[in-house]
């Protein structure tokens, strides 16, 4: 009998070095924790399908939404931790989620093992087109001074709008009306039709209207400008070189996972970063992309950790 | 029904409506209890959720008490095969889709439910619910592609 | 003028090119064949097609994925038609005399008469879409929280004439439809709301989840218990397609639809929604003899179901323009369109011409394919009703838990849709309807986020509603409906009454 266990075992054994040196031998699942068509959708499904080929298996999305995205990624957590099954987090999921949701079930620096940025999709100020401000230093002194009588409009509490629109007003120190919306196009229609005054919220979502000149755009929160908006400054530019955030999506599996696998997960991946035609139509969405060691999965892990804890101080200071 | 007219509940199956959405209200009352009403300005959580267990209350009491007055149907015969089978079946799907896969899930819940009727045949249901395994598994699994476990078990997704 | 027969033949030149009329008939088709899967509702459908697109070009993935979406929209009508499960909430209204027409053996009849009125609707919403389209999306504009809110109240006005029996349980259904809607995360604090802690419920429940329980599951149930007299009606097959006499009592119906779902259609709110609704309520007041609906009028499928396509075509309108997805559907096809490199928004028209005009010629194309397809097919689908009720209700049952499974990859869902399934067998056994009920949860979820930013807005000022000039209109309209749906009722209770 123990003889059997014993061979049982080196039997399980063999088959898991064979399995991380073969990897992957059959479909990989991607669970992203958001509804199909949504910005980090798009993303996993352009890096999956270049990753597709580099491994030589199918990564199958899976959209698991729910719960400001937590659901999907308590899913991950849980899964089998032989590299089948990984999933997209996100910069609520893994940065605001702790603070936003106290019955959180997983840790997102613990829990997890960090394969790679994927990319991030930067934060643009915006108000209706008539708001009586032409900079974004007038837009902030007018925030500061008629804090009764503004409207921000956000797509719902632990949406990206409504996180990143936090930090601004944790930023300036004011508490205007705030008023929530199911998801970005609602909050687009009325800040378009002028019934309430500005958001925050990812360039993707914004970046037709503004160049119609349909909506106003103040700053852009990333270092540099961004090619689909060569005329919105940075706010460092702008004078608020503090307010710099994105909405970055990565690649993460649960805890466990072998390390070899996670490696060439993180190869596939920054290949598909380099790959000319995903390249393109990541950068064709506004998407910035991480370059040198900002690609390693060792990179990734701290900088989850320096996530969460900024974004809990930041929702913490806006109770 | 002339016979009935003297009866205090006229309308049984309205009285039975009625204490129904009775209920409802009161177990939302009950669920809500501890949220936030908030003013009209800022509604709280709780506003909309207590107005309208209210409301059901409310609705609840007016058809009921249109039971006493109004003569209206018999409550139906229940039966408990046909829930029991069918509702049955479903949750056997969803309980066995993920672990066992759709290979499993999927005959099971074409036989148990199968079960339901009195005029199912044994074994036409169990042809049948191989016959329709091979086309969901086709035609979700392979053809669309869809992120389903076939049979975890056995070949690994 | 000139301009608009301009655009329109160059739109005709790429959607006419072989690729793109192939692309479009294997949209529709797909889109039919997936669609028509009871349970597997137009936005599971879509979900599941959206990868196929993935590797065409932005056009011709745009092409074929407008005709999956007719596909979609027309198969979900005929599930409706035939084993009353809606796929989606327009189609809710379609069961109503859509299945009992079925029921009567003129299921050929009615889905004959949803195909030619969703083709006019169709031809005519893609008329006023490539001639207005940027118009109106002013129109859509003038419409923020506190006109949606208005807009809503009328919405529920026109629930209470749906009902068929007491008004009294219909107000029941509808306010035990609203209050299901407010369970979910609460939008401002984030508090959840009698999810009674399953985490499936933080985003409240899912219409599909609630659809295939109320009416999929408990209609087998239903059938199930009286096979009599489902037995009765499975024997009789009558003429499969409309005739002259048909047709001619459609007309109207068909006109009156297509006006107010187009109309409807419009708002980025998802206002489609409520045109099918409306559409009903009109023809059931103008008709002169209203206990024929709910009983297989032939205007109850007719003018509802051109109101749902026009709907569905002119919803691309805050797309197209305003880059605003006002539904589940065209999130998706934003989606769709930004993996193509694509962001949808008023610069669409004026950057990408060959797409823009491509895709609006491309509808109509789409919507002929739809009529040519499946016109033939009726004969089918009438035919499947001759399949064994004991084969059919575990391939529905399959089907409805694969559909349910696979919007969400949760099982947790399925277990809900058999709880809800028990609660539709509960209702039917007390004598409700869920029709009213549906509605209620579809205009809950916005009632209460418009209210309450109204709210916000006007700084907790009720007169907001009055002083607006569209939301006091819309609320009046309300009122006057539900008048006048209430007073022959009350006046026939007190005939009761009287002759008690």
């Amino acid at each position: 009998m123990k003889k059997a266990l014993a061979f049982a075992a080196a039997l399980a054994l063999m088959a898991g070095a064979a399995s991380a040196q073969q990897y992957p031998t059959k479909p990989i699942t991607v669970i992203v924790p958001f509804a199909a068509g949504g910005p980090t959708d798009v993303i996993a499904r352009i890096v999956g399908e270049s990753m597709s080929k580099t491994l030589g298996q199918q990564l199958v999305i899976e959209n698991i939404a729910g719960a400001g995205g937590t659901t999907g990624i308590t899913r991950g957590k849980e899964a089998v931790n032989d590299g089948y099954t990984i999933m997209m987090g996100h910069m609520g999921t893994h940065g605001a989620a702790p603070a936003l949701y106290p019955n959180i079930r997983y840790n997102p620096v613990t829990d997890f093992e960090p394969i790679g940025m994927a990319a991030g999709t930067p934060i643009v100020i915006v108000a209706r087109k008539d708001f009586p401000a032409s900079n974004l230093k007038e837009f902030a002194d007018r925030l500061k001074a008629g804090q009764d009588k503004l409207n921000e409009a956000n797509a719902g509490v632990g949406s990206v709008s409504h996180t990143t629109c936090t930090l601004l007003h944790v930023q300036l120190g004011t508490k205007p009306t705030r008023v929530p919306y199911t998801g970005t196009g609602p909050v687009l229609n009325d800040l378009v039709g002028g019934k309430v005054d500005y958001a925050c919220d990812q360039i993707v979502n914004l970046v037709t209207q503004i160049q119609a000149g349909a909506i106003r755009a103040y700053a852009i929160a990333t270092p540099t400008r961004s090619p689909a908006l060569p005329d919105v400054p940075t706010t460092k530019e702008a004078g608020m070189p503090e307010y710099e955030v994105s909405a970055w999506n990565a690649l993460f599996a649960p805890k466990g996972t072998p390390a070899p696998i996670v490696a060439r997960l993180n190869d596939a991946l920054s290949k598909a970063l380099d790959d000319a035609n995903s390249r393109k139509r990541l950068l064709d969405l506004g998407g910035v992309l991480p370059e040198g060691n900002e690609r390693t999965s060792a990179w990734l892990g701290t900088f989850v950790a320096a996530e969460v804890d900024r974004w809990g101080k930041t929702i913490r200071a806006a109770r | 029904m002339t016979q009935e007219t003297k009866r205090f509940i006229r309308a049984p199956q309205d009285m039975a409506a009625g204490l129904f959405l009775i209920g409802l209200g009161a177990f939302a009352l009950w669920q809500n209890a501890g949220l936030e009403r908030g003013t009209l300005r800022v509604f709280g959580p709780g506003m909309m959720p207590t107005i309208l267990a209210w409301a059901c209350v409310v609705a609840g009491f007016a058809v009921g008490i249109g039971a006493m007055l109004w003569n209206g149907p018999k409550l139906e015969r229940w039966t408990f095969r046909g829930p029991l089978f069918i509702l049955g079946s479903a949750v056997a799907f969803g309980l066995t889709v993920r672990p066992l896969g759709m290979a499993v899930a999927a005959p099971l819940a074409v036989l148990l439910s199968s079960m339901a009727s009195s005029e199912t045949k044994l074994g036409e249901a169990a042809i049948f619910a191989i016959v329709i395994t091979v086309f969901c598994l086709g035609l979700f699994r392979f053809m669309l592609n869809l992120p389903i476990p076939v049979a975890p078990w056995a070949i690994g997704y | 003028m000139f301009d608009l027969i301009g655009n329109l033949a160059h739109g005709f030149s790429i959607a006419l090119s072989l690729q793109n009329i192939a692309l479009c008939f294997a949209g529709v088709m797909i889109g039919t064949l997936i669609g028509v899967l009871p349970g597997v509702g137009p936005i599971a459908t879509i979900a599941m097609l959206l990868p196929l697109t993935f590797k065409l070009d932005p056009t011709g993935a745009l092409i074929m994925l407008a005709g999956i979406y007719y596909g979609a929209q027309y198969g979900g009508s005929t599930t409706a038609i035939l084993v009353n499960i809606p796929g989606e909430a327009t189609s809710v209204v379609t069961t109503l005399d859509g299945h009992q027409m079925a029921k009567q053996g003129r299921a050929g009849i009615a889905l004959g008469v949803a195909a030619l009125g969703s083709f006019f609707a169709g031809t005519v919403a893609t008329l006023v879409i490539a001639a207005l389209g940027v118009p109106l999306t002013k129109v859509a504009l003038l419409f923020g929280p506190a006109e949606y809110f208005a807009l809503m109240v009328a919405g529920l006005a026109f629930a209470v004439v749906l009902a068929r029996g007491s008004l009294l349980k219909a107000t029941g259904m509808i306010l035990a439809g609203l209050l299901l809607a407010t369970i979910g995360t609460d939008l401002e604090t984030g508090e959840e709301r009698m999810t009674l802690g399953f985490s499936t419920l933080s985003d409240g429940l899912d219409f599909a989840v609630l659809a295939m329980g109320l009416f999929g599951f408990a209609e087998i149930l239903r059938n199930i218990e009286n096979p009599e007299a489902r037995d009765v009606t499975r024997g009789k097959i009558g003429r499969l397609l409309p005739n002259m006499d048909d047709i001619k009592r459609c007309i109207a119906p068909v006109l009156r639809g297509t006006a107010i779902g187009g109309a409807l259609g419009i708002l980025p709110g998802n206002g489609a929604v409520l045109g099918p609704f409306a559409s009903y309520t009109v023809e059931k007041k103008l008709a002169k003899d209203p206990s024929r609906f709910g009983r297989g009028a032939i205007e109850g499928v007719a003018g509802p179901e051109s109101a749902n396509n026009a709907g569905a075509q002119t919803s691309f309108i805050p797309l197209l323009t305003l880059g605003i997805p006002p539904n589940a559907v065209m999130a998706l096809m934003v989606g769709a369109m930004t993996i193509h490199g694509i962001i949808p928004g008023p610069l669409v028209m004026s950057k990408s011409p060959d797409l823009f005009w491509g895709m609006i010629a491309s509808m109509w194309v789409g919507n002929f394919l739809l009529l040519v397809i499946n016109l033939p097919l009726i004969g089918l689908w009438v035919r499947l009703l001759k399949v064994p009720y004991r084969l059919m209700f575990p391939a529905i049952m399959v089907f409805c838990c694969i559909g349910i499974y696979s919007i969400n990859n949760s099982p947790q869902d399925v277990l809900f849709t058999a709880f809800f399934g028990f609660a539709g067998y509960v209702l039917y056994k007390f004598g409700f309807e869920p029709a009213p009920l549906l509605l209620g949860y579809v205009l809950g979820r916005l009632m209460e986020e418009k209210l309450r930013q109204a709210m916000i807005l006007a700084r907790g000022d009720f007169m907001t509603f009055v002083y607006n000039p569209i939301a006091a209109g819309m609320l009046a309209v309300a009122v006057i409906v539900v008048v006048i749906a209430v007073l022959p009722s009350v006046s026939k209770s007190r005939d009761q009454v009287f002759t008690e």
